[in-house]
């Protein structure tokens, strides 16, 4: 009976699932997204450094307005390499906070809210890292979390990727002093935090092991 | 400080900051409470959780030592994830960029606190433009915060329709954010001037659209004897030093919407909402109330006000302040010593750090499968508990 009048409930909701990643975004946020202008700006994280743009490091903080202007493009994720195609259809993430505000795991979560419905790319959360194809890690260095993270890597199968989401995670952002990991990671969302749309079409490209 | 003692008046306790107790009035030296390692009794376990699973939105590890189905006692540990943010030396605008990160989903709480200390600090009259700005901010928070423990507590419930339609919310809250001050999560808001707030004519429809919806699901829920049995019980906690949610929960008016004059909430007609319960049902019924509350004060400031940025990259000086504001989960309260518009010292009392002692001593002779469900009705953010700030 209960499940019944539920359903109901959401029947009568209607869709509302937007169409993304095959159409625009239908309300992109202005921050985070691609920012277009000229020069060398103030910025607090060193964005500007060599003079173009580095969304991986950019915190939104809006200080090099109006030098710089935000495009609401939230294409702003960067595939480093050859991604391994994975070798089924679904893409089990498992991700691991290890130094955030909370933004960036909010956001993340976010995909599976009916707007953006993850689960109809085929892409899921898992509640451990044995069944995981990707690692997601945000947040910045912390002591505590650097064995769980190392462990939940080794637990993983092959083949294996690691995803960075978030400034703090790809550069430190604005609390960190460098990148969680030493090394890098092979693809990494930007933005403080990532907005979901930005997440899902990285998530997408990297499913599909695109470049 | 214009408004805080530092001889102990007759406020209620709100919590210790590192060199503070802090009373809804005063702050004085601080009481140093050793906290015990829990032991382990004869034919007990203790039974980990954490600090990385799937059930849990932040890293933490939660230790429970039971003898079986009872639990015990809990322990909760936020430090595997210590963040260490340095803010003395920092001009108050580089110092704000990082502590609107201390919880970046209450950012405005902690933006509000901060700019209040400040403003206290440097005798700076109330605005009422920024004050209607601050409220505005903390209030849509507060909306989409108790959204996502009402979600939250669908999830283990097994409630996959309202936990859906609470998400679909809890995006629109996001966007509606978006919509007004460029970031979902108001990150650099206060900047400059220029990042004022853009109110656009919809607005106002939008939110009320969105508030009648809320109120059908909320009685949905309310009438749903499966859900209800779930919480009803679980969890029972009245302390006179609870907090927030928790405490109105517990049938306390605490509320620093009425009892701190850092941020005016006069005019609105707010009244702190008061259950009696004491367990999870009660604090989810008072969340569930207050987002219809919350609905209502941006309705009339978005009708009535002039909500405006604080402009921090104007503000320098010297001088020592203090704040109290409410956060989604309850008093947050923020000390700033400033010299020559530089940070000489800040402290911060978290309302999470006095929800993790409650949710521990309410969890006692619950069983394991209420856990779940008790953990997220306090709303507890493990990332305003777990850093450290010199
Ligand atoms: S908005 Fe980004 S790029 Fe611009 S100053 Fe801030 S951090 Fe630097
Ligand atoms: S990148 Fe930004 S949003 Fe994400 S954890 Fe760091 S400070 Fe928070």
């Amino acid at each position: 009976m209960k499940n019944t009048i539920w359903f109901l409930k959401g029947i009568r909701n209607g869709r509302k699932t937007e169409k993304f990643p095959s159409t625009n975004p239908e309300e992109p946020p202005l921050w985070p997204s691609r920012l277009v202008g000229s020069g060398t700006p103030e910025c607090p994280t060193r964005a500007f450094d060599g003079g173009k743009w580095n969304s991986g490091k950019c915190i939104s903080c809006r200080l090099c307005l109006p030098d710089y202007q935000p495009t609401g493009d939230q294409s702003i994720h960067n595939i480093k390499g050859k991604v391994q195609k994975m070798l089924s259809r679904s893409f089990y993430l498992y991700p691991v906070d290890s130094g955030t505000c909370g933004a960036c795991n909010t956001e993340l979560l976010s995909i599976l809210a009916p707007q953006f419905d993850a689960s109809r790319l085929n892409i899921f959360f898992t509640n451990t890292p044995r069944h995981a194809d990707a690692l997601v890690l945000m947040g910045v260095y912390t002591q505590g979390m650097e064995q769980v993270i190392a462990k939940a890597y080794e637990a993983m199968p092959e083949p294996k990727l690691v995803i960075s989401l978030g400034a703090c995670a790809i550069s430190g952002g604005i609390i960190g002093k460098e990148p969680l990991l030493a090394r890098g990671s092979l693809i990494e969302i930007s933005g403080c935090p990532p907005s979901p749309y930005t997440i899902l079409e990285a998530l997408v490209r990297a499913k599909e092991g695109k470049t | 400080m214009q408004y805080y003692k530092t001889t102990r008046g007759g406020g209620r306790y709100i919590g210790q900051t590192r060199n503070f107790t802090v009373y809804s009035d005063s702050i004085v030296p601080p009481i140093r409470v050793e906290k015990k390692p829990s032991e382990i009794l004869p034919g007990e376990l203790i039974f980990n959780y954490g600090p990385s699973t799937g059930g849990l939105i932040e890293s933490v590890r939660i230790a429970l030592p039971t003898p079986g189905e009872m639990i015990r006692s809990v322990a909760v540990d936020p430090a595997y994830k210590l963040r260490k943010l340095k803010l003395t030396g920092l001009s108050l605008f580089d110092a704000f960029m990082r502590v609107e990160r201390i919880n970046g989903y209450h950012s405005s709480s902690y933006q509000a606190a901060f700019i209040k200390a400040a403003e206290d600090a440097l005798l700076i009259g109330d605005n009422r433009g920024i004050d209607d700005g601050l409220v505005l901010q903390m209030e849509l928070e507060r909306i989409r915060s108790h959204l996502n423990v009402l979600e939250r507590l669908c999830e283990p419930a097994g409630f996959g329709v309202p936990y859906h339609q609470l998400a679909q919310m809890r995006e629109e809250v996001a966007r509606l954010i978006s919509s007004i001050y460029g970031h979902r999560y108001f990150f650099g808001v206060h900047a400059s001037l220029q990042s004022s707030p853009k109110i656009s004519p919809g607005l106002t429809a939008t939110a009320n659209g969105l508030k009648k919806r809320f109120a059908l699901l909320f009685e949905s829920l309310q009438s749903s004897k499966i859900f209800v049995n779930r919480l009803q019980g679980t969890g029972k906690i009245e302390k006179p030093w609870l907090v927030g949610p928790v405490a109105r929960a517990a049938g306390y008016r605490h509320d620093a919407r009425t009892d701190s004059p850092s941020l005016n909430y006069e005019g609105y007609g707010f009244d702190p909402v008061v259950e009696d319960g004491k367990d999870a049902f009660a604090r989810f019924l008072v969340r569930g109330n207050e987002i219809l509350s919350s609905f209502a004060i941006v309705d009339q400031v978005i009708s009535n006000g002039k909500p405006e940025s604080a402009g921090l990259k104007d503000m320098h000086g010297t001088g020592i302040g203090a704040s109290r504001v409410e956060s989604p989960q309850g008093d947050l309260f923020c000390y700033l010593t400033l010299k020559d518009g530089m940070v000489e010292n800040i402290e911060f009392c978290s309302p999470s750090i006095s929800n993790i002692i409650a949710f521990e001593l309410s969890m006692q002779g619950n069983i394991f499968t209420d856990f779940h469900f008790n953990w997220e009705s306090f709303g507890i953010w493990i990332s305003e508990a777990g850093v450290e700030i010199e």
